[in-house]
């Protein structure tokens, strides 16, 4: 039907150096039909290239159980990869859908204590981690960028973040479950205009 | 659980699966259908004014407007439910088709009588009653489109309820044309847009919360 056009998702920038493997098509077709190695071989591919992905778009907390979140993705919904297709878009797809989920997970777990591994300053892979991420919080207003900047990028409580700020309890929470909705809402419109 | 770990257990005892294929479930749907129709006019709800009615420009329109609907929003529906295939092109789309539905009612309503007699085309007591079987003849392509959309794996999973919100109002309604004993425009554009309003915004909510994955 000429009523369709590829989705945002099948855009979704992978980064120089991320490109998908080459045989990731033939492994995947593999595995539809039950060939369980090629189908191993394929997952161990990509959970590093999925790390990465998720490096710069999630706190570094956040990374692993997004990479699980999208392994098993691929798996409940392996039967909807059409051979005929290449398989990196597919995978783009399902990878920026989970991410657009992790990020609205942020918000229900606005006021619960944080891991205190999150944001560790001085280790080398989170002055990468959450780049991207970061750049999206200059989209949003201040108040709420910096909300979600300290209690989900830096580890702060709510109340820490609230001192720090001289926003109140309340609105540190409301800022943060208002910024991650406008942050989905940003990367979905961006995904649209592409 | 390790990464590694999670690898492993999903490729043990790897079973192969049956690719989606939409020409195989668009079959589905225009069978579920053609049942619907026939099992609704089996239990004795077609219009008795039936060889009448066909000559009304009025029923055409509605058939015809309510059926492409259902077909542009199943349509968009199952073809969204891919991960790299949006909604949104073909959501405008049925926009664009709704609108010019109600433009064309309205015309062929201008060259009827005056507004004089609103309440009574309106009739309300009969427009409950199409509603609420609008609503009822909706669900089965709700449940199937639900069936075949959480089957998928929808990335624009509002825009996809949309069109299968849409699509199972415009069935119901489609369905409902055989029974409707009213070819008054205004009656038709008040009430099954009541109708088609409240199953596509009772769809979209219901199906965006089933299709999560």
């Amino acid at each position: 039907m000429a009523a369709f056009e590829p989705g945002p998702a099948a855009m979704a920038p992978i980064v120089s150096g991320d490109a998908p493997g080459e045989n990731w098509d033939r492994m995947m077709a593999a595995a539809q039909v039950g060939d369980a190695n090629a189908y191993r071989t394929l997952l161990a591919q990509l959970a590093p290239w999925l790390r990465r992905y998720y490096a710069r778009r999630l706190p570094p907390a956040m990374t692993e159980d997004a990479v699980q979140d999208v392994l098993l993705a691929i798996h409940e919904k392996r039967h909807t990869y059409d051979p005929a297709r290449p398989f990196g878009p597919w995978l783009a797809a399902i990878a920026r859908y989970k991410w657009i989920d992790r990020l609205r997970s942020l918000k229900a777990e606005a006021a619960e204590p944080l891991d205190e591994t999150i944001g560790v300053p001085d280790h080398g892979d989170t002055v990468i981690a959450g780049s991207t991420f970061r750049q999206l919080l200059a989209g949003l207003k201040a108040p709420q960028a910096e909300a979600i900047r300290l209690v989900k990028l830096e580890g702060y409580s709510v109340e820490e973040a609230s001192r720090a700020t001289g926003q109140s309890v309340s609105l540190i929470k409301v800022n943060i479950h208002r910024g991650i909705k406008h942050l989905t809402n940003m990367i979905k419109a961006a995904g649209d205009a592409d | 659980m390790r990464t590694d770990s999670l690898v492993d257990r999903l490729s043990q005892d790897l079973r192969p699966v049956r690719r989606r294929n939409i020409v195989r479930e668009a079959l589905l749907l225009l069978v579920l259908g053609v049942v619907e129709v026939a099992a609704f006019l089996g239990m004795g709800f077609m219009r008795p004014d039936m060889p009448m009615a066909m000559d009304a420009p009025s029923f055409w329109w509605k058939l015809a407007s309510l059926g492409l609907i259902a077909v542009l929003g199943a349509g968009v529906a199952i073809l969204s439910a891919d991960p790299v295939r949006s909604p949104r092109r073909g959501l405008r789309w049925m926009l664009i088709c709704i609108v010019m539905i109600i433009a064309s009612g309205w015309l062929i309503d201008a060259s009827g009588n005056g507004l004089g007699d609103l309440v009574r085309r309106l009739d309300w007591v009969h427009g409950l009653q199409c509603v609420w079987k609008m609503i009822a003849l909706s669900i089965p392509p709700a449940i199937a489109l639900g069936v075949l959309i959480r089957r998928g794996a929808p990335t624009d999973r509002g825009g996809t309820a949309l069109a299968a919100g849409l699509a199972s109002a415009a069935w119901g309604a489609f369905v409902f044309v055989f029974a409707c004993p009213s070819d008054d425009p205004l009656y038709i554009a008040v009430w099954y847009t009541v109708g088609c309003s409240i199953v596509t915004i009772l769809g979209r909510a219901i199906l965006m919360r089933l299709s999560r994955w």
